[in-house]
């Protein structure tokens, strides 16, 4: 029976059917036969939420724009149908052919949170490729990769990958599948692949790194072998008005997480929260131009047929061109009957104008992300908001129409006292107030605050990458400290569960020691992590049992500064010393100011070959 | 302004669209498309387009209709090749004409299976016997919870022949505004009756019919 018929078989048995059979609008197809490399692109979390991936689109398109290349979506199936493949032997296969992505020259994954790590495990067992990259043999087939922001540690992750790229794909997978394609004509094997690959800026071939550890359990030596570099160096585009960018999405039948259009307007972040891995692995800033923006925009909205498009960024406001930037945009979303969202607005420079425009084209909530609840804390992590700029923004709010605000917070930040956490409540108290002390408040509604408490994990690349992250115990008592600290029934509090969080940081933080606790958290169960009806902590805490490895290791102690840290062999062009100095700025409660303002010598612009911003002042 | 009728096919992996996603897909085809689909003046303006009749998830179909209104008059055949340009895969319009007639004069619509087993000639015979009962007793659900209705009196089939692995069946059935049996029904009913197993395949819907048994036009 045709694999085709044996989906079809049981189809109609499960939830969503049209997530499994492709087909969609938007899907390339091309000839097998005339195809050289096959490349299976791989999101290891359900259909719903991987096809909202705006890199696996860009990705997805810029390789099948070259004809003899065939790039492919898979996606971890649900729980119903995973039982179904498992029942009836149906191998993991792509949504373009049908065809079992075990016999594909590359398994890329997009890593994107920690929590998903073990699904990558089930999916290549699903697809039949052996987990662990050391049992793949020696021809060059099946090559297994992952890129993503959680690559930027991948240790963890080491035993069962090829190969891992570090910062944006947009040039290196071709050159990494060219030079596939190239030694794959001449017969190489993939030893022989892998040593060739390794040179290429971006490549990193975890094999072809040997680790030492002390008596303490601290790493002692990390040595290359096979003419590997010492140091991998992230990739970046240049120029970002010049960089691919899809002119269709494949459009789903069912509905996804982020169903709309998605138009990237800025790369990396100038404002340096100290927490924020994706504000220092994405550096430096670039930006498209708004000709650019609304070219895409338009492009995209006319091929999909999508009557929504929301702007991708880490900090849409930061665009030096925001205003006229929307002010195009909205002229013709508006025209066309197309809702426009943005999403990530800072609050420090939150304009009237701007609500204007916004109030136009949206008509939920605010959220705000203050991180802090007092100033001193935030300004250790670096959150430029002042409490007078969060009031001004939730006062613009109101006055506009809005009544309800969400304000986002985390919980266990370093230096973080009893104090601060009453901070989050007395924060929120004083927003209530001043809605009442609004004369032109919206009528007949009750204000609602509603506060979302994160637990804080610190991150590799951060000036917080040697910080412990408080322990279960502390957790707790802050968040009982928090909602006795609470008393108006205008404030809703949600917080997260802090299991989730101390294994985020123990696999974000973790050594290639993690692997095997990876490998036996799935085989006792675990997958979707991520999904609160899923996560099953104890399962995981039993393998860390049986692999002997210590949790607070990871999650609970404070790696020193002159520690070999996991990563510290691979280079996201902002650098250690950089970190150890910010770190040590933030427990003197002082801030450094974002990157237009003045260069904080992070260590990019001697990457770039030069300053980010023309106007910023040198401080190298 | 145009009103405007379209009938279209839904087969192959198109059968997999829910009637929900079918909703969102059209919309976005509309767009695609680039034609002018009329918006309703309403404090949520909405493009307006209307499904003549649901069709089950997993049936396949060579006659949906689907009603719109454009804002200015553009040939018929220039509506369909601009439709089908953007369509997706399995989903083709193949007839663009005037709403001559009001939704409500759809009274039944036709549908063809198979039922494939191994024991073909025992299906048969059960299939025959089920056919020749007073009654054929289902448990539809309403609003109300579960109801148990007699299917027999409305259901008329059309053709029931036998094949080498199966029995290919063409029945009619109420449809439109009241009353909407599916062929399913009738495929349980079976299922209750007989021990033989079988798979009920190529589910299709060939025809949406007038009380008279004339098609919808």
């Amino acid at each position: 029976m045709l694999l085709k018929d044996k989906i079809e078989k049981h189809l109609l048995e499960i939830q969503k059917p049209s997530r499994y059979i492709g087909g969609e609008v938007g899907s390339v197809i091309k000839d097998k036969s005339k195809v050289d490399v096959r490349f299976a692109f791989c999101f290891p979390d359900t259909y719903d939420i991987g096809m909202s991936h705006l890199g696996m689109k860009i990705l997805y398109s810029l390789t099948n724009e070259r004809e003899n290349y065939w790039c492919e979506r898979c996606y971890a199936p649900g729980e119903d149908f995973e039982a179904i493949m498992r029942e009836n032997d149906i191998p993991l296969y792509a949504l373009e052919s049908l065809d079992p992505i075990k016999d594909f020259d590359f398994i890329g994954f997009t890593m994107q949170y920690e929590l998903s790590y073990t699904n990558v495990l089930n999916m290549l067992d699903l697809a039949g490729i052996p987990i662990f990259a050391a049992d793949r043999g020696d021809e060059l087939t099946q090559i297994v990769v992952a890129g993503g922001p959680c690559v930027c540690n991948p240790e963890p992750l080491a035993d069962f990958f090829d190969i891992f790229i570090l910062g944006e794909g947009e040039e290196v997978n071709l050159e990494l599948m060219d030079l596939y394609w190239e030694m794959k004509q001449q017969g190489a094997t993939r030893t022989q692949f892998l040593e060739k690959a390794c040179q290429i800026q971006g490549i990193y071939v975890p094999r072809f790194y040997k680790y030492s550890y002390g008596e303490d359990g601290i790493i002692s030596k990390v040595e290359p072998t096979n003419g590997a570099p010492a140091i991998v160096k992230k990739r970046i585009i240049k120029d970002m008005d010049k960089v691919y960018y899809p002119e269709n999405f494949v459009v789903p039948f069912t509905e996804i997480v982020h169903d709309r259009v998605s138009v990237e307007v800025l790369r990396g972040c100038i404002r340096g929260c100290r927490f924020c891995q994706a504000g220092f692995i994405y550096r430096p800033f670039r930006e498209k131009s708004t000709d650019t923006i609304f070219r895409e925009t338009k492009c995209l909205c006319e091929n999909t047929g999508y009557d929504e498009v929301s702007l991708a960024s880490l900090s849409t406001s930061d665009h030096s061109d925001i205003d006229p930037m929307l002010t195009k945009l909205i002229d013709y979303t508006a025209g066309e009957k197309i809702n426009l969202s943005l999403p990530s607005l800072r609050m420090d420079n939150f304009s009237e104008s701007l609500l204007e425009k916004i109030k136009k084209v949206r008509k939920s909530g605010l959220t705000f992300a203050a991180e802090g609840g007092t100033q001193r804390l935030r300004d250790v992590i670096n959150k430029n908001v002042s409490e007078d700029e969060i009031m001004n923004t939730c006062r613009i709010a109101f006055e506009g129409g809005y009544s309800t605000v969400k304000l986002y917070f985390m919980m266990g930040l370093p230096t973080e006292t009893d104090e601060d956490i009453v901070g989050i409540a007395d924060l929120a108290n004083r927003i209530v107030d001043l809605f009442y002390s609004i004369e032109n408040r919206p009528k007949g509604r009750g204000v609602q605050v509603s506060i979302s408490v994160a637990t804080f994990v610190p991150k590799p690349f951060t000036p917080f990458e040697f910080e412990p992250q408080d322990t279960r115990e502390m957790i707790e008592h802050k968040q009982k400290l928090l909602m006795d600290s609470v008393k108006s029934k205008k404030i809703k509090v949600s917080y997260h569960d802090p299991n989730v969080s101390q294994l985020e940081v123990i696999l974000a933080k973790g050594d290639r020691r993690l692997c095997k606790v990876v490998y036996e958290a799935w085989k006792k169960g675990c997958k979707f992590d991520s999904w609160d009806e899923h996560f099953k902590f104890d399962k995981w805490m039993e393998a860390f049992e049986e692999c002997g490895v210590d949790p607070a290791f990871y999650a609970n102690r404070r790696f020193e500064y002159d520690e070999i840290l996991p990563w510290d062999h691979l280079d996201y062009y902002v650098s250690k010393d950089f970190f150890i100095r910010e770190n040590k700025t933030a427990r003197q409660s002082k801030t450094t100011p974002h990157c237009r303002l003045k260069c904080s010598g992070c260590g990019v612009s001697k990457e770039i070959g030069g300053p980010c911003f023309a106007e910023s002042k040198s401080n190298i | 302004m145009q009103r405007v009728r379209a009938t279209f096919e839904k087969k192959g992996r198109a059968k997999y669209i829910s009637h929900l996603d079918l909703n969102r897909c059209m919309l976005r085809t509309f767009r695609r498309s680039g034609l002018p689909i009329w918006y309703t003046e309403g404090f949520h303006s909405h493009p307006y387009y209307s499904f003549a009749l649901a069709l089950s998830l997993g049936f396949e179909s060579s006659c949906e209709i689907l009603d719109f209104n454009l804002n200015e008059d553009i040939p018929f055949d220039e509506i369909k090749d601009r439709l089908n340009a953007v369509m997706p895969e399995g989903m083709r319009i193949v007839k663009v004409a005037d709403q001559k007639q009001k939704i409500t004069a759809i009274a039944k619509a036709e549908y063809s299976f198979s039922l494939t087993a191994e024991d073909v000639d025992g299906l048969y015979s059960a299939v025959q016997a089920l056919l020749e009962q007073p009654q054929i007793l289902i448990e539809k659900k309403t609003k109300k919870g579960l109801k148990e209705v007699d299917i027999k009196p409305e259901m008329e089939v059309v053709s029931c022949e036998k094949t080498d692995n199966s029995v290919d069946m063409v029945m009619r059935l109420p449809a439109g505004t009241q009353t909407n049996y599916n062929p399913s029904l009738f495929i349980e009913a079976l299922r209750r009756t007989t021990d033989i197993g079988f798979d009920a395949e190529k589910i299709r819907r060939t025809a949406i019919l007038c009380a008279d048994n004339s098609d919808f036009d």
